[in-house]
């Protein structure tokens, strides 16, 4: 045998980087190379082809026809001369060419005797691998199959390149996703925060107006009360722009009062309009009284435009015009206008003034305030109901805003009377838990206020010792409270206890979600901090008047289970029993694990318990301890595992509760 | 055809084991790595099932000690839920014929199983 020197490239060092950055080397097979390489054998004739890629010492093959080994050491490869060179190679007879015509594969091994080979080159242009067609005949390529050669080994880079970009991206997209959810919880959570003590302020501001007050001391108050709801508009709008930009905002279909509303909305801002001012409301004559869609969101919009049209006119007239411009059978459009003869905007600021933070003029936010959200708000809540906000304007003389939404016709649906009075209920007793004191105070005097009986109770705890002895007719509860906050307590009321008595959560939280667990665990009703009189009332009202409705039960999906055992009852129930008997004291466990840090207990119990829930199909679950094994591993839990792991709780309890009664 | 089945947890384990059995195969099955290996190097089996992440001895350690130590090249079929790509070419690295992302499907683990014993046959 010859001593032949191997071929080793002179840029064999930064070559191997190259390859190795595709990660392209052990991989499993992919239709797209295999597809390549049956092109090359078809286009060349040959029963021999393959893509392979050459590293330090051997040569790998991704996809192989008539071959039929992964792999072959490089020092007897052809292709280690292929990537020498920067063209393709064709020995159309091996036994006429000096390098080969001893080489092992030719006198045996595979026999080849007929060989093409194209070196396939990063865009960068390293020699990474070959596309080859081989024979065990002689051959000889013609132009047309020498040129579609090389389109495939272009082909074949370009596939390469993709998909190490699709990875890039998927890392990059996982990245970004993970900032918005963090930026949605600390919104989330910072709401809270400052609801918290917003709602102790405006709450007690507003019992303080309903004592006797000098006249500075209710121009003070006044002021105190104007601030706190203006607070409070500023806190509701950054939660509603992360709500709609995680698409969490949904725009409700309900019957209401569109007259009604729009008068509502008249007289609440009256009382802001500079004397210099004229404020009017022309309501459209043939205006529907009753239409389904959403009022909230109305009322939010007009308050919007009209409070800046106030804001913004110094002298001269607001005028708020309602008309029904189009109707069709089942639906109408109205169109709603607000306009002006304020300050104006300048032409080339009309397109801007609807994006975050922007006002006509930096100057206006320090001459008329504003968070600079509002327009932002009312642009993006008129077009989730499928329209859009229009602007006229001229600088000096005014502005107008206009807009039209489709609502559909309300047929023989009444909207319902708004009348709030707490005598009709009679004398309730009602239990509150509830651990911080100033709202300990302010729900006290608003429910003497109503004229029922109150009873408080410091934790959950301490909820449940008076439930067992009193009678109550109601239950108000706080969700954050130490000893059993109010989940927990919730849970034992109606587990426990086997209590039916209506529960009302009372919260500042405004987690997406939240609310869903609330119903979850079995309350009934949920209120937001800061909650207003009448909201209260309403939803005591409601938990009192509605009808008995069981929660919505969770399903559980035991056709993998049935999969597994191929339809043998006595093994699936087997598998039930070893659920119940298992999963509950693992999640405990968890817990624990959880609360004393203990991250590699945490990472290993979540890890080791997902497939137990991947056998039960309950995806949610398994996804929360996804969430908590990953934040185990990277070292630290934030509020989103402590939620998950509540959600885990309540979870397994239910759906133990369910598979016991199966 | 003789299966060994490394699998901690309990419920995945007895489910996959019943599914082999009603399929046909002999299944032994082990929740801790070292006494899976300890089977191994006692008895002859036809296929290897194993979980990654598990109390003794991890299904990587029993791989590599397969490969190396008995240098035997029975089908090792490696499964885990950990959706880092590095693991499964680690697994081909050391010398997993398969790798399964968990949730696993059973008839894809049949399939995949009788692929591997076909092949050697």
């Amino acid at each position: 045998m010859k001593n032949i020197e191997l071929p080793i490239p002179h840029n064999e060092a930064e070559r191997l980087t190259a390859l190795r950055r595709y990660n392209i080397l052990d991989t499993l097979p992919d239709n797209a190379f295999d597809d390549a390489t049956k092109l090359v054998s078809y286009i060349c004739g040959v029963p021999i082809a393959h893509i392979s890629f050459i590293d330090e010492n051997r040569q790998w093959f991704k996809s192989e026809i008539g071959i039929g080994v992964s792999e072959v050491p490089r020092e007897i490869s052809f292709c280690q001369y292929t990537i020498m060179e920067s063209k393709m190679i064709e020995i159309q007879d091996t036994l006429l060419n000096d390098r080969f015509k001893e080489d092992a594969n030719v006198t045996g091994g595979f026999k080849v005797r007929f060989y093409a080979g194209i070196p396939l080159t990063t865009p960068d242009g390293y020699n990474i691998g070959t596309l080859c067609a081989i024979d065990h005949v002689t051959k000889e390529l013609n132009e047309n199959q020498k040129n579609a050669l090389s389109i495939v080994a272009k082909h074949v880079i370009n596939q390469l390149e993709l998909s190490t970009k699709n990875i890039e991206l998927k890392t990059q997209r996982k990245i970004a996703e993970r900032a918005v959810l963090a930026k949605d919880s600390f919104l989330a959570n910072m709401s809270h925060e400052i609801r918290t003590p917003l709602n102790a302020i405006i709450g007690f501001t507003d019992l303080l107006t309903q004592t006797k007050l000098d006249d500075r001391q209710r121009d003070y108050i006044d002021s105190v009360q104007l601030a706190g709801d203006n607070l409070l508009i500023i806190i509701n709008d950054i939660l509603d722009l992360s709500k709609i930009e995680s698409g969490n905002l949904t725009i409700d279909a309900q019957p209401f009062n569109l007259r009604k509303t729009l008068k509502h909305v008249y007289n609440l801002l009256k009382v802001k309009v500079p004397s210099a001012v004229e404020f009017n409301l022309f309501l459209d004559a043939d205006l529907p009284e009753t239409i389904i869609g959403d009022q909230g969101r109305l009322n939010q919009i007009l308050v919007n435009l009209i409070g800046n049209s106030l804001k913004f006119t110094e002298e001269g007239e607001v005028t708020v015009s309602v008309k029904n411009v189009a109707e069709t059978e089942d639906h109408y459009s109205i169109k709603f206008s607000v306009k002006d003869t304020g300050i104006g905007i300048p032409e080339k600021k009309l397109k801007t003034i609807f994006e975050r933070f922007t006002q006509a003029e930096e100057s206006t936010t320090r001459r008329f305030g504003g968070t600079g959200l509002g327009l932002n708000i009312v642009k993006q809540l008129i077009e989730l109901q499928n329209s859009e906000i229009h602007v006229k304007s001229r600088q000096g003389y005014g502005s107008e805003f206009f807009f039209v939404l489709d609502y559909k016709k309300a047929n023989d649906i009444e909207a319902e009377d708004e009348t709030l009075l707490g005598e009709d209920l009679g004398k309730l007793k009602i239990l509150l838990c509830e651990d911080n004191a100033l709202n300990q105070k302010l729900a006290k005097n608003v429910i003497h206020n109503f004229g029922f009986e109150l009873d408080i109770a410091e934790n959950g705890q301490e909820g449940i010792d008076l439930l067992s002895k009193n009678e109550y007719d109601l239950v108000l509860m706080d969700l954050q409270m130490p000893v059993k906050d109010g989940y927990q307590t919730t849970e034992y009321i109606r587990n426990e206890m086997k209590l039916a008595i209506p529960i009302i959560a009372i919260t500042a939280h405004s987690l997406i979600g939240e609310q869903e667990r609330c119903y979850n665990v079995g309350m009934d009703a949920y209120v937001p901090k800061p909650f207003k009189q009448a909201m209260l009332l309403e939803a005591i009202k409601s938990v009192l008047n509605k009808d008995i409705k069981l929660p919505v039960k969770r399903k559980i999906d035991l056709s993998f289970l049935d999969e597994m055992s191929c339809g043998d009852a006595n093994f699936i129930q087997e598998m039930i029993h070893l659920f119940i008997e298992k999963i509950p004291n693992e999640v405990a466990q968890l817990e624990e694990a959880f609360n004393r840090n203990d991250l590699d207990s945490v990472k290993k119990l979540a890890h080791n318990m997902k497939s137990s829930f991947d056998i039960f199909m309950l995806e949610d679950l398994s996804h929360c301890l996804s969430v908590i094994e990953e934040e185990a591993s990277i070292g630290q839990f934030s509020t989103e595992s402590v939620d998950r792991k509540n959600i885990l709780h309540c979870g397994v309890i239910e759906v133990v509760k369910i598979l016991k009664e199966l | 055809m003789k299966i060994v089945l490394s699998e901690d947890n309990e419920i995945l384990r007895k489910s996959l084991s019943f599914f082999l059995t009603s399929k046909g195969f002999t299944v032994d099955q082990f929740s801790d790595g070292q006494e899976a290996l300890e089977a191994i190097k006692e008895n002859t089996y036809d296929l290897i099932l194993t979980d990654i992440n598990m109390p003794g001895i991890s299904g990587m350690e029993i791989t590599q000690y397969v490969r190396q130590n008995i240098s035997s090249d029975i089908p090792i079929i490696i499964f885990t839920s950990s959706g880092v790509e590095q693991t499964e070419l680690d697994s081909f690295d050391i010398g997993a014929n398969e790798f399964i992302a968990k949730p696993i499907s059973p008839a894809v683990l049949l399939i995949r199983i009788n692929k591997l014993l076909n092949i050697r046959s």
